[in-house]
């Protein structure tokens, strides 16, 4: 085993990881605030790619194709987002768990096939922007430079976030809904608009990477399903609610499966359930989690 | 009223005795499917309606059986019937080692935790190409000459479901049946009253995890193959789907969700292959319209509820 090899795989697991860190901080946010876990968390992210596909296919002439196709499919799934939320979620706010879980599994079964009517069963490959497309050489071992791409991003995302939730007014008060909903409603602070808010924030952030994701492979049906167990996974390790939790297990997650598929390649996905497993039982609020929601 | 209850379940019954000689194959096929996976959600209500707790990985358990019947009538010319009660004992030996640590969760953390297992259980049996085939599954799994057909195989499987589905009854309807719904309406004062809830819930695990093995079981020769797909996470929504659709609350919710679930699958799957989309649906409306599902409705229209605030599984003890 030579370095280099360690090397390139350490940075595809570190931008893996990063990409479910994007999908699972608003997954780990949207369960912390509104105690919703959201299923189709990972098809919106689908939604995403797709959705870069469309802007970025009818953008192509442009060198800067990509650079407008992201942000707008980000901003589309939020759309969507803002709508299955005032429509669907806002009604189940009082139910129980499974009835809100069987309801968010139900749109992941509804967008899979909105998704195959809207863009058909192939593949769609979106061509990597020029400046990304040739890797960069870091310490002699070349490194995909799209991978640095996905991880810079990740970090951002983690650095605004943390700066949102940190330093601003409404990042308080999000923070504050987590541990008590009714103290925040008795401040007079509306509730619904807070839940709105954040469902709709980290849809964004599930779009934005959908459609990061877009041009690392083919975009092709049934990739959400793959990734949204993973995305629990992390969110379970990390612990719900925690967002620095939530960027370590991503980041453990992401390495775990870069190196277990150089030397055990079938059980890569089992070792991550089984580390999920352990952390249920031995700490079930995750590593950076409080044991208060337990 | 009970009677009255009694009467209907025995015309159902009467119904399931008959009707397969006024239809043709294809819907006979229909038919055995409703009682396989019936009772795959039934046992799935032991575990959700009785006890309280979502489990997402309760497809492990039934492909678990699948495998333990497949491997042994292939493989070693095990006869169905000697296959059939070794599916129950490998799946409850299975959930006996994994429940342990279930059932110290409750709510999100169980429905994670089963899943996570459930998903294990699933690469294991997809990786495994020299003991289970891997992907390409198991085929050739024969039934014996006797039920090699459409209709003899239905009424075999209508015989075991039926046994199952009454014992499973008779077990919700002991101390022990009520025992669980204590513990899912309080699992702490419960154990005030001294009874180790955590030994409850465990057996309460590994039998329901028994009669999901079994409809793994029969599946197998049902259809001639199997495949890992049949512990894959979407196999455990099915018995959710079907009992959130039939209603939880009554003992046979779920078989009513079996019904309306595999005939309307059947039938859209006819002319569309947009079947995911139907039941998203569908799913959708009865959890914002319909909430209790089927046996809530019926509930709702056929009894005087003895109070709007009574936990609703207790009406599961007159389901019949």
């Amino acid at each position: 085993m030579d370095l280099s090899l360690l090397l390139s795989q350490a940075m595809s697991g570190l931008s893996r990881g990063m990409m479910l860190f994007l999908i699972a901080s608003g997954l780990s946010l949207i369960f912390g605030v509104m105690n919703i876990l959201n299923f189709a968390h990972a098809t919106l992210w689908l939604v995403g790619a797709y959705a870069c596909y469309t802007f970025w296919f009818l953008l192509q002439a442009h060198g800067f194709a990509i650079w407008v196709a992201i942000p707008l499919a980000a901003l589309c799934v939020a759309l969507v987002g803002w709508i299955i939320e005032v429509v669907l979620i806002r009604r189940v706010y009082a139910r129980e768990l499974p009835e809100q879980l069987l309801l968010t599994y139900a749109l992941v079964l509804i967008l899979g096939d909105l998704i195959k009517i809207t863009w058909g069963v192939e593949d769609k490959l979106i061509a990597r922007p020029a400046m990304l497309a040739d890797p960069v050489i870091i310490a002699g071992v070349p490194i995909d430079s799209y991978f640095i791409f996905v991880i810079a991003v990740g970090f951002a995302v983690y650095f605004a976030l943390w700066w949102f939730l940190q330093k601003t007014r409404y990042g308080h008060i999000v923070r504050a809904a987590v541990f008590s909903r009714e103290m925040v409603s008795a401040l007079g602070i509306p509730i619904p608009i807070i839940y709105t808010g954040v469902f709709v924030m980290g849809i964004f952030i599930a779009g934005l990477a959908g459609a990061i994701q877009g041009p690392v492979g083919s975009v092709t049906l049934g990739m959400d399903m793959a990734i949204v167990i993973q995305a629990f996974c992390v969110v379970i390790i990390g612990g719900f609610g925690s967002l620095p939790g939530t960027l370590v297990s991503s980041i453990i997650v992401g390495e775990v499966y870069a190196f277990a598929i150089l030397f055990w390649p079938g059980g890569a996905l089992a070792l991550i359930f089984i580390l999920t497993a352990i952390v249920l039982i031995v700490r079930p609020w995750g590593l950076f989690g409080t044991p208060m929601r337990a | 009223m009970s009677v009255k209850k009694l009467a209907w379940v025995g015309l159902a019954f009467a119904a399931a005795l008959v009707l397969p000689m006024f239809v043709g194959e294809f819907w006979v096929l229909v038919l055995t499917e409703i009682l396989i996976l019936g009772l795959f959600a039934v046992s799935f209500n032991m575990i959700f309606g009785y006890m309280g707790q979502l489990s997402f990985g309760h497809a492990a358990f039934y492909g678990v059986g699948a495998y333990t019947t497949g491997l042994l009538m292939v493989k070693a010319g095990v006869p169905l019937g000697l296959s059939l009660p070794a599916s129950m004992i490998t799946a409850g030996a299975v959930a006996l080692v994994l429940g342990y640590f279930c059932i110290r969760l409750t709510g999100i953390y169980f429905a994670i935790l089963t899943m996570a297992f459930g998903q294990l259980i699933f690469y294991i049996i997809f990786q495994w190409y020299s003991f289970t085939g891997g992907d390409n599954g198991l085929q050739g799994i024969k039934p014996p000459a006797m039920l090699d057909g459409a209709w003899s195989y239905y009424y075999f499987a209508l015989l075991v479901v039926t046994a199952a589905v009454i014992m499973m009854w008779i077990i919700s309807e002991s101390p022990f049946g009520y025992t669980m719904r204590a513990i899912r309406d309080n699992t702490q004062r419960t154990r005030f009253v001294g009874i180790n809830t955590k030994k409850y819930m465990l057996i309460n695990f590994v039998v329901a995890a028994m009669f999901a093995g079994l409809a793994g079981g029969l599946w197998g020769p049902f259809n001639r193959s199997i495949a890992p797909d049949l512990c894959n996470w979407h196999q455990s929504g099915v018995p959710v789907f079907m009992t959130i659709i039939g209603g939880p609350t009554g003992f046979m919710g779920p078989l009513i969700g079996s019904v309306i679930y595999t005939f309307l699958m059947a039938f859209v799957t006819g002319f569309t292959e947009y079947w995911p989309l139907t039941i998203g649906i569908v799913i959708t409306l009865v959890v914002l319209f319909m909430p209790g599902g089927v046996w809530g409705l019926v509930e709702r229209y056929t009894a005087a509820l003895p109070a709007r605030g009574e936990p609703p599984a207790d009406s599961g003890g007159e389901a019949s």
